[in-house]
């Protein structure tokens, strides 16, 4: 018997309480959980499996804590990853930067910075599900390997990645 | 002993998964049930599932021989130097119900200069060697930095003359010390428990903080830069110990260092376990299958022993976290009885969405996810061909019973412990102490009970207490130890012949209550 059959590992960083799981809720399970905040612990790992075509991918998605406590355990989680998804939660920056003008320029400075190493950059809301699907169709586009699209994408795109996928993405989690 | 020497002599089959029928047989026929280790109701007919599972002393002997000698408030005044031991009043024998105003979400909040924070009734601080605060029950710990640092303060004065500060008492008051280095842990109490069993509570809190990081990596760390704001490492993690505390008052398994099983039929029982047994792995050491807060089976390794410690930890981690109903869970966890210096890595998961069934799979590769995540895969599929995974749902329906079933007129509760097993077993609350105050209070009354049982110089084996609210018989041989709680209209006599008929209906059902034949892998 094999290992569950994973076509695109993704794994979610970023800082704890930025809304990293809830990003993953409201894609793999459509909802948004109300209630005190409850951190990861480690990390949790869901298979998504999703309809390409006539075929169906299956997106391991590896959900990591964002204590410091468990840096030490990241290295196994981005081994192999096709795309890494970095979070920030706009209060969280919003909470550093009480001044509207400076926090918009950290916006712009977070943009800049995704697109400087190549990174796409996407504001989401877990809690409203805005941009969440817009946001994984990208990664799902970016991250699986290109055989998994031959039968869709006859006509010849080359949507093959030699190297990584990153993705900026901002959490409204309020 | 008696009972091992002779589970010794029975050629055990380790193919077989039903116990021989004449051992059987042999139990139930004991002259004295109970009497002896390894006959009581309960007891298993295989190796132990824990380590150290006999006895309470066992569990608390590190602690005392680290804090050297456990005070002994009785012991002439002269012989007392070397202890700061100002006892001022008496203990309370009946616990005062204390107008706890602990709700639940605020409690950090609080200000700590306020009569509110001062009259909790247990308060608990963890702190490093350099005085710097790492977590405090109530309020925040940067308010309360100051009041640490006269904590180490007073740890470090009389450090200094060779000494080891163990307890103050004042004013109906404790204040209980535990120096684990590289933290300092107090317990401030009003609770009338006693030394022994304060410090038994904060070594938990104290094993709960080694789980997440290793005593290793603590050393390391304060070794490197003393006053390091431990906080850091242990963000997020509040609730764990927050939970703990609670568990410490109101679940009779720390109490006991037991743990109670899930009641099912052994049949069933026997079929999951051995599902358990067959899906291994070259690194998995623990297959441990939770029903909420209780246990449906463990199958370890062979040669490998849970400490009921490191269970309830494990307990605790499920029990206080959503988080591993999102997905399969994948996290390191030290487990301190087992070895301090490093991490298993646990597979977390409920085998479906909205089950209580929570399969926790211990390993000690990192890397192992997948691997345990096939093991799980496997077990479900040889489960889900048996009737034993729906007789399981069905014994979910009702995970208790009720003391009305036992038949001992005027007997409203009990706590039994097979000390051979390390398991226990309770009925469900009656209406009497259907309310929190009302079971805290109860539990406060066998804390009591097993103080006395437990005394360590005048230990008990029999006690019997009356009061206007209840009458109490506590019970302790060196095969069981068990807590009886009566109507005060119960007689003595008729309490002291409730313990024969007990054990006689424990043992008629200790097939479903017990794990009678662990499994090993």
């Amino acid at each position: 018997m094999s290992a569950m059959r994973v076509d695109a590992k993704v794994v979610m960083l970023g800082k704890e309480s930025v809304g990293k799981t809830s990003l993953v809720e409201r894609y793999v399970h459509h909802r948004f959980l109300v209630g005190p905040y409850q951190n990861t612990i480690g990390a949790a790992f869901v298979a998504k499996p999703i309809q390409v075509g006539d075929k169906v991918i299956t997106l391991g998605i590896w959900d990591t804590a964002g204590s410091e406590r468990y840096e030490a355990m990241s290295r196994i989680y981005y081994r192999g990853a096709r795309a890494a998804v970095v979070c920030y939660g706009k209060s969280t920056l919003g909470k550093y930067n009480k001044n509207t003008i400076k926090s918009k320029r950290c916006y712009r400075q977070v943009k800049c910075k995704s697109e400087s190493i190549g990174a796409q950059y996407f504001e989401t809301s877990s809690k409203t599900g805005k941009n969440v699907g817009k946001f994984y169709w990208q990664l799902v586009v970016s991250a699986v390997p290109s055989e998994a699209f031959v039968s869709l994408e006859e006509t010849g795109v080359d949507l093959d990645q030699k190297k990584d996928s990153y993705f900026y993405t901002c959490c409204h989690n309020n | 002993m008696d009972g091992e020497s002779r589970n010794a002599t029975v050629p055990w089959d380790n193919a077989m998964l039903s116990p021989v029928d004449r051992l059987r047989s042999d139990r139930a026929d004991s002259p004295t049930p109970g009497l002896v280790e390894g006959t009581e109701p309960g007891a298993v007919q295989r190796s132990a599932i824990f380590y150290h599972a006999q006895s309470y002393e066992d569990l608390t002997a590190e602690a005392e021989n680290e804090a050297q000698r456990a005070p002994e408030p009785d012991r002439p005044q002269g012989h007392n130097e070397d202890e700061i031991d100002a006892l001022v009043g008496e203990k309370s024998v009946e616990r005062r119900l204390n107008n706890d105003p602990s709700s639940e979400s605020s409690t950090k909040e609080e200000d700590v200069s306020s009569e509110a924070w001062r009259s909790h009734k247990k308060h608990v601080f963890v702190l490093s060697e350099a005085g710097k605060p790492i977590y405090t029950r109530y309020g925040t710990e940067e308010a309360l930095s100051s009041t640490m640092g006269v904590m180490m303060a007073l740890v470090s004065f009389v450090e200094a003359e060779k000494n080891i500060i163990r307890s103050i008492h004042a004013d109906g008051c404790k204040v209980v010390f535990l120096t684990k280095s590289p933290l300092v842990l107090v317990g401030v109490s009003k609770t009338g428990q006693s030394d022994k069993e304060l410090l038994r509570e904060l070594q938990y809190i104290y094993y709960q903080i080694v789980s997440l990081l290793t005593l290793t990596q603590l050393n390391h760390i304060f070794q490197h830069k003393q006053n390091y704001d431990l906080r850091r490492l242990l963000a997020g993690s509040e609730y764990l110990t927050d939970n703990l505390l609670r568990r410490l008052e109101r679940d009779p398994g720390l109490l006991l260092s037991a743990v109670t099983c899930l009641p099912l039929a052994s049949s069933a029982r026997d079929v999951v376990s051995s599902s358990l047994q067959a899906a291994k792995a070259k690194n998995l050491v623990f297959s441990i299958l939770l029903a909420g807060d209780r246990l449906v089976t463990l199958v370890r390794k062979k040669d490998q022993f849970l400490h009921h410690i490191d269970l309830h930890l494990v307990f605790n981690l499920v029990g206080s976290s959503s988080s591993f109903r999102e997905g399969e869970g994948w996290t390191p966890i030290c487990l301190p009885k087992f070895n301090t210096a490093g991490f298993f890595h646990a597979h977390i998961s409920y085998l479906e969405p909205a089950s209580e069934l929570c399969l926790i799979l211990v390993s000690t590769d990192r890397e192992d996810f997948f691997n345990m995540s096939e093991c799980k895969q496997r077990f479900m599929e040889r489960l889900s061909k048996r009737s034993a995974y729906q007789a399981m749902k069905e014994a979910l329906k009702c995970p208790s019973y009720s003391v009305e079933q036992v038949g001992i007129p005027e007997l409203r509760h009990f706590l039994y412990k097979s000390k051979s097993s390390g398991l226990y077993t309770s009925p469900e609350f009656p209406e009497v102490y259907q309310s929190d105050e009302e079971q805290e209070r109860l539990m406060g009354l066998y804390q009591d009970l097993h103080s006395c049982l437990h005394h360590p110089t005048r230990p008990l084996r029999y006690f019997y207490r009356c009061s206007e609210t209840e009458n109490l018989l506590a019970r302790l041989t060196s095969g069981f130890e068990l807590y009886l709680c009566f109507s005060p209209l119960a007689t003595k006599a008729l309490a002291v012949s409730a313990v024969d008929k007990l054990l006689k209906w424990i043992r008629k059902e200790e097939d479903r209550f017990f794990i009678l034949s662990p499994l090993t892998y």
